[in-house]
């Protein structure tokens, strides 16, 4: 398949499928998956004691410890789940510049985040903002088709970081690892929709996905900036202090995005589109603890 | 003008300046042709740009840094167009004459650019043509301007014309000469062509095209070392005299210099040399005598304050081997330098000393053992060859082609007259010359000329001992019977004077001398030869008669009359075959010179002081030397005279013109001073400075 060559070329799923996905949190899966999960269960590795209390399944009473104490122990197994891992994909018309576009980018994470949770049975799901959802899959089995959708995301009409995120969230209420794959450029701000994130109490990485133009901006002269998704307007007169302006707002906004997710224990990640997904899975996304 | 902004365009042309500024404005405001560019987001570039403008107004000027910079630009431009300045005189009429004295003194060192400071280090000329084109740049539109420049003769540098560039042009031609000052004949000149209406029209042109005569102002730029103009009108012309230099200016100058052969010792030569002192100080001047450039010698002299001191030099052989003809008198440097000399070309006097021994005396007389004893001595013979003909010989086609040629240096009319004067010079002994000069001058009555009063026994009472003629002449000791009275003309000097009026004079003639003595000295009474007088027993006689042929022939031989800057020489050939003769100036350059017939060369172009040199067939046969010598030009204090108002004060003296006082106006006609030259410049530096920011603001 030419396009999973391209969002996951063979090397890059060579070195993946030696990493798995983290979370700091213990999650409640749907189904029963290869970690553990706060649920007791039904695996095999022992979790704990517990006195038997009516309704409890008879099954898992400890027959030895009542022929010592007679008593009704019940026995407690560490129950293995899956995890709920979710890609959230802002596909905005924004996230279409750069070269490689933002969005391309963002499509190779998710494939490459989406590979890891598949070959490790975890609930992988790529959503887009704009409401375009992936079915939940599982397995490695399922790559092709993490892989197809991922190929059909299209940068779409323009939605709201915010409306997007509070969407995601009262779609999937269950727990999980949230991967926000985003440039966080709304004008009215990325606060409210993290807030979304925050009170979902999801394990949650923000990906911030700029451009090398966005970073370093290579204008010359008297310009109208055109916002490709409002169409707002900007005259600028390009000159150094201008430059160098732009330059401390973005430092400004990103060291404020940082600040903002790690005061709510959310991941944040800049990184530009020049970086390679190898690099960054390998070394920094490993290094913040998304993958082992 | 003396109005601080001077207009420069027409109202429309203003008019259109003015549009600039608003155009300016105008696009600066009007949306800027931002070329579209997509971006992911404006969200970052607003917030820049909100930045940018919350910042402060200094960020709001540095974004119209731009539009101030072209605002200023062209500000400067409007105000560089206004030609700003101060100072400056008012220039009033429409015709200007600008009288730019280049006299000698006009080289002095004295002046200064700024009017009110009176002593300067630049010549006066300089500062004279710096004025003049400080005043072509206050020239207004329609105003035309004539340049006019003076020294001996006046000199049209430029005719009326509106063109300052053309002026400005001829205006740096004008160089110093070493002339005198003729401000009358300036002035002349500029009214002649400042009213051309009243040039009268030949005859058989009955319309006179009469221009009602515009007026002109006349600046008239010099040291003020002229006489006052007499006799003009200044008519419709308004005089502005603007005086250089300074009145305290002190001067050295070698005032004559002259060679006569050495009374003591025979076959040598001494130099008489003058020097004056113009300045307020008495000064020890040492006198340098060069001849052929190596010091012969040099003599201290005492200078007191505004005096003159003279002292003989022996100079050597008197005849001068090639290239000794030149001998110069001169002030030494440490002298000049002690007295504050500005002026140099008057440091030095020339005086040429020629070859003695082609003279030619002509003796024409019917028979005068007397005379002709007296000019056979053996001195007489090594002034001169001395030729004695008969009257008749004046009448002889020889005699005619001789005078006209000037082959004599010399010719003696004994009892008789030729019928117009030779070209040399003469002495008519009981005799008048020939023409009215003598003779009261053309107004006199016809028959007074014949009827000269005749005085019977005239007895001598004064004769005029300083005069070389009768240099070592006593002559109060012997009797006259007979002897004309004499009426010389106005330039004559009196010889002898006697108590019925002066019997001898000797008076110049076209650059030569007539001596008359008007009695004779043998008569002949009844076919036998009597004396007249008993001079010819006296040893005063021969001495006379020396003293003429040093006078006339050896000076003019051995040390010609020195020549006045401008003045004409006439110049004899050696041989009456010469067609063409060659004079050198004193710097080099060479003059052909062709005649027309037997008429002597004449040369025009003794422009520069020194020795010039007459080459014939190449061979170099005379030399004559130029020299200022003139103390007019030589004080170069600027004239003063007491200040009415404040008898303390001196004060630059006026100038009469006719019957018009010009006063002087110290510290006028100063040139404007300028501001557009520096407004121009800043609004070049205005222009950079806008390129730099441009490319600061888009590359940096």
């Amino acid at each position: 398949m030419p396009t999973a060559q391209h969002l996951l070329p063979p090397d890059l799923a060579r070195q993946l499928e030696r990493l798995e996905l983290v979370t700091r949190k213990v999650f409640r899966g749907r189904m029963k998956g290869e970690r553990r999960s706060a649920k007791k269960g039904q695996s095999v590795e022992f979790a704990d004691y517990r006195n038997y209390v009516a309704g409890d399944d008879l099954r898992s009473l400890d027959w030895n410890l009542y022929a010592r104490l007679d008593k009704l122990i019940v026995k407690l197994f560490l129950e293995e789940e899956d995890l709920h891992f979710y890609t959230l994909i802002d596909a905005s018309p924004s996230m279409a510049f750069g070269e490689p576009t933002k969005l391309e980018y963002a499509k190779q994470l998710a494939a490459a985040l989406g590979f890891i949770g598949l070959i490790r049975a975890d609930r992988v799901r790529v959503e887009t903002l704009g409401g375009e959802r992936s079915p939940a899959i599982r397995g490695r089995r399922s790559v092709p088709r993490l892989l197809e959708f991922l190929e059909g995301i299209e940068p779409a009409e323009s939605a709201s970081l915010e409306e997007g995120v509070r969407k995601f969230c009262l779609r999937n209420p269950g727990r999980g690892v949230v991967v926000l794959i985003s440039d966080l450029m709304d004008k009215r701000g990325y606060e409210s929709a993290m807030r979304y994130l925050v009170a979902q109490r999801v394990d949650v990485f923000v990906m911030h996905v700029l451009s090398p133009a966005e970073i370093d901006p290579d204008v010359v002269g008297d310009l109208r900036l055109v916002d490709c998704e409002d169409a707002d307007e900007a005259e600028i007169t390009v000159s150094a202090p201008l430059i160098n302006r732009y330059k401390e707002t973005l430092a400004a906004f990103t060291a404020g995005a940082s600040e903002y997710c790690s005061r709510r224990g959310m991941n944040y990640l800049l990184t530009s589109t020049e970086r390679p997904v190898e690099e960054l899975m390998t070394t920094w996304l490993r290094k913040r603890g998304l993958v082992r | 003008m003396s109005e601080l902004f001077r207009n420069t365009l027409s109202p429309a042309q203003w008019a259109l300046l003015a549009a600039v500024p608003p155009a300016i404005f105008a696009l600066y405001f009007l949306k800027l042709k931002r070329t579209p560019v997509e971006v992911p987001s404006t969200y970052l570039w607003k917030k820049s740009i909100e930045d940018l403008r919350v910042n402060s107004l200094w960020q709001r000027l540095r974004q119209s840094l731009l539009l101030f910079l072209q605002l200023l630009l062209v500000a400067l431009a409007i105000l560089a167009l206004l030609r700003p300045g101060w100072q400056g005189t008012d220039l009033t009429g429409s015709r200007l004459i600008f009288l730019v004295d280049n006299s000698a003194s006009m080289s002095t060192t004295d002046a200064d650019a700024d009017p009110y400071k009176t002593d300067g280090d630049r010549p006066r000329l300089d500062v004279a043509k710096e004025k003049v084109a400080g005043l072509i740049d206050q020239m207004e539109r329609g105003m035309t301007a004539m340049i006019i420049s003076y020294a001996g003769q006046p000199r049209v540098v430029q005719q009326f014309t509106d063109n300052t560039r053309l002026l400005r042009e001829r205006l740096s031609t004008i160089e110093p000469t070493i002339g005198p000052t003729d401000l009358g004949g300036a002035l002349e000149l500029a009214e002649g062509l400042a009213n051309p209406a009243r040039v009268s029209v030949a005859e058989g042109a009955p319309d006179v095209e009469v221009v009602p005569p515009e007026p002109a102002t006349v600046f008239i730029l010099s040291d003020g070392r002229f006489s006052d103009v007499e006799d003009f009108a200044l008519g419709n012309l308004e005089p502005v005299y603007v005086p250089l230099g300074s009145p305290s200016t002190a001067n050295l100058a070698i005032t004559a210099l002259e060679t006569r052969r050495s009374e003591s010792v025979a076959g040598r030569l001494q130099a008489f040399v003058q020097a004056a002192n113009y300045g307020a100080e008495p000064i020890d001047a040492v006198v340098e005598l060069r001849r052929a450039g190596a010091v012969v010698d040099a003599q201290r002299l005492t200078l007191p304050a505004g005096e003159a001191a003279g002292v003989t030099l022996p100079v050597g052989d008197a005849a001068a081997a090639p290239g000794e003809g030149v001998l110069e008198a001169r002030l030494t440097a440490d002298t000049l330098s002690a007295a504050g000399d500005r002026l140099a070309v008057d440091n030095v006097g020339w005086a040429a000393i020629n070859d003695p021994s082609d003279s030619r005396v002509l003796l024409v007389t019917a028979g005068n053992p007397a005379i002709e004893q007296a000019l056979a001595t053996s001195r007489i013979e090594r002034l001169g060859a001395v030729e004695t003909e008969p009257p008749g010989f004046l009448d002889s086609d020889e005699y005619r082609a001789a005078a006209a040629a000037a082959v004599y240096d010399l010719v003696i009319y004994d009892r008789c007259a030729p019928e117009s004067s030779p070209r040399s010079h003469a002495v008519y002994v009981g005799q008048l010359p020939p023409g009215d000069a003598w003779r009261g001058g053309p107004d006199a009555e016809a028959d007074a000329s014949d009827a000269s009063d005749t005085i019977n026994v005239p007895i001598v009472i004064d004769w005029n001992r300083s005069h070389p003629l009768l240099a070592n002449i006593e002559l109060g000791n012997f009797d006259i019977v007979q002897s004309l009275r004499l009426d010389p003309p106005q330039n004559a000097a009196t010889l002898i004077d006697a108590a019925e009026g002066p019997i001898a004079a000797v008076a110049a003639r076209d650059g030569y001398e007539d001596t008359v003595l008007g009695f004779p000295i043998l008569v002949e009474v009844g076919g036998a030869l009597q004396r007249n007088t008993d001079w010819i027993n006296r040893h005063s006689f021969p001495t006379f008669w020396l003293n003429v042929l040093e006078y006339c022939v050896a000076r003019q031989s051995v040390g010609s009359r020195s020549l006045r800057p401008g003045e004409a020489v006439e110049l004899r050939p050696a041989s009456p075959a010469t067609e063409e003769i060659v004079v050198v100036s004193p710097s080099g350059r060479e003059e052909r010179l062709r005649r027309r017939g037997e008429r002597p060369f004449v040369y025009q172009g003794a422009g520069e002081a020194g020795v010039y040199r007459v080459i014939e067939q190449g061979r170099e046969v005379r030399r004559f030397a130029v020299n200022l010598f003139d103390p007019a030009e030589s004080d170069v204090r600027l004239r003063t005279e007491e200040d009415p108002e404040d008898a303390q004060r001196a004060r630059v003296a006026d100038i009469q013109i006719g019957n018009i006082r010009v006063a002087s106006s110290a510290g006028a006609a100063p040139a404007r001073e300028e501001l557009w030259r520096w407004l121009l410049l800043a609004a070049l530096g205005v222009l950079v400075l806008e390129w730099w920011v441009y490319h600061r603001r888009v590359y940096v």
